[in-house]
């Protein structure tokens, strides 16, 4: 579901969220555009208004872990689960956790990849969220979510800060809730070129 | 602060940690929550400009080589009576030592079980937080990826922007120009620098090989102050790879940030006169 349809109808910081985000055409391959966070993160105003906007959804649910998806989901968790004290774990391409892992394999365009979660990290009974920086085919949060729920934890719902066309519409992944902030830019000449907001 | 649960999962080897380690630049006067105590410690430096004075003006009160070693000497004698912060106890107990890891023979420092320790985490961005707010600081730099943890909770709390430093071909750029290679031999070492519009690279050595790393051009100006910021310092090679990056668009790095340094593997003196700061210093 996305936020500016459910409770933030309306949110000026959702505008000013969306307009940080840059769009960059045919990367990495030709037909796809981008929505490039990183001018987000230098709008510092922005970004806090991101990370406060889960927050204030999220502080009062009961959530003891934010899991979040290597890379860019690293970006945003952290802060996330410091501010509602929660555990922040990394889920992490192939063998970059040091110990023991469990790995969860996700159909690509073209081919497979795999997310893998320490062991241990998650009790059962404990109650996640999964945070990536946007969601286009499902494909990677669902294996998030099946990570998290095969060491026995329930995912309360996982949180983006971008939903592509694909998943408008569905307000569930797996079964599990999906929560958006903004949908993705259209190209134009000003969101390519500028820089920075 | 660490629960029965975790304890009997995780690898419970004890962290071999000297004492806190603060680098040159700071002083215990640095973690004292009283003001007056800082002032004090300042003032009883017998005339020498303290390191936290200098890091404030931020001008070097001396010559930088005689500045290092001056510092050297003055951490040396205030070691003995540093008052550690109570906090690094439980964030130096939170870090796992996985052996063997990535090959036999490396003690790896891991810090995910540090981010599964609410308080320790907390404490560990406070500690940053408390160093470097009011510091004039605009860009806080992280290095791909445990540094893209610890970077963006620093930024958004001293209200600077977060610029990641990442591995090749992940920043994405409107178009490829055609690859510039320029080469500039720096003593033994010759730096090939490729040449794009929007990204630029910086090739650096590892203990086995090279890597890559880039940056936005655009996502920094000219004469802005940055914190680079990483999980650990080990051989200094990652670390003084992103200073050159952020210094070759006109940056000026103000400090490179760490939870973790290995003594032994001497990234402090890779760094040469580049300040460094590190939580924790792992022997």
């Amino acid at each position: 579901m996305f936020a500016g349809e459910n409770g933030l109808q309306g949110d000026p910081r959702l505008k000013a969220i969306s307009e940080a985000i840059r769009v960059i055409p045919h990367f990495p391959k030709p037909g796809i555009m981008f929505q490039d966070i990183t001018t987000l993160l230098l709008d510092h105003k922005a970004f806090k208004d991101t990370v406060d906007i889960f927050v204030d959804r999220y502080r009062d649910m009961d959530i003891s872990v934010v899991a979040g998806v290597e890379a860019r989901g690293f970006m945003f968790g952290p802060s996330i689960a410091l501010a509602i004290g929660a555990k922040f774990i990394p889920l992490r391409k192939p063998k970059k956790l040091p110990g023991k892992v469990i790995s969860e394999s996700y159909v690509l365009e073209y081919g497979t990849d795999c997310l893998e979660m320490h062991v241990g990290a998650v009790q059962p009974g404990e109650r996640a969220l999964v945070i990536d920086d946007l969601v286009a085919t499902g494909g990677t949060l669902s294996a998030a979510i099946r990570l998290l729920e095969r060491v026995g934890a329930e995912v309360v719902e996982c949180a983006c800060v971008i939903g592509l066309p694909e998943v408008k519409g569905q307000c569930r992944l797996n079964g599990r809730p999906l929560y958006i902030l903004v949908e993705p830019r259209q190209l134009t000449s000003a969101s390519v070129y500028s820089d920075q907001s | 602060m660490q629960n029965a649960s975790l304890e009997s999962v995780f690898y419970s080897q004890k962290n071999h940690i000297s004492p806190p380690f603060l680098s040159p630049s700071s002083s215990d006067s640095l973690f004292s929550p009283s003001p007056e105590r800082h002032r004090v410690s300042v003032a009883t430096n017998s005339g020498k400009r303290s390191p936290l004075n200098r890091f404030n003006n931020y001008q070097p009160a001396l010559h930088p080589l005689r500045c290092t070693v001056e510092l050297k000497q003055q951490m040396a004698t205030e070691e003995a009576a540093q008052i550690q912060d109570p906090r690094i106890a439980g964030i130096s107990s939170s870090i796992r030592v996985i052996p063997d890891f990535p090959k036999p023979g490396i003690m790896f420092q891991d810090i995910t079980t540090l981010l599964l320790d609410p308080k320790a985490f907390k404490d560990t961005i406070d500690l940053f937080v408390e160093r470097y707010k009011g510091k004039d600081i605009s860009v806080v730099a992280g290095i791909e990826a445990r540094g893209f943890i610890f970077g963006p909770p620093i930024a958004l709390a001293i209200g600077a922007k977060f610029v990641p430093m990442r591995k090749p071909n992940k920043l994405p750029e409107t178009q490829k120009f055609p690859y510039k290679l320029v080469s500039c031999k720096e003593g033994n070492v010759i730096r090939v620098y490729i040449a794009s519009r929007e990204v630029i690279s910086e090739k650096y050595s590892l203990e086995y090989g090279t890597d890559i790393m880039e940056m936005h051009v655009g996502a920094v100006q000219p004469g802005e102050r940055a914190l680079v910021v990483d999980d650990l310092i080990a051989t200094g090679g990652t670390l003084c790879a992103a200073i050159k990056l952020l210094e070759r668009v006109g940056v000026h790095v103000v400090e490179s940030a760490c939870v973790i340094e290995l003594k032994e593997l001497k990234g402090r003196e890779r760094l040469v006169d580049k300040s460094l700061f590190v939580l924790i210093s792992s022997t």
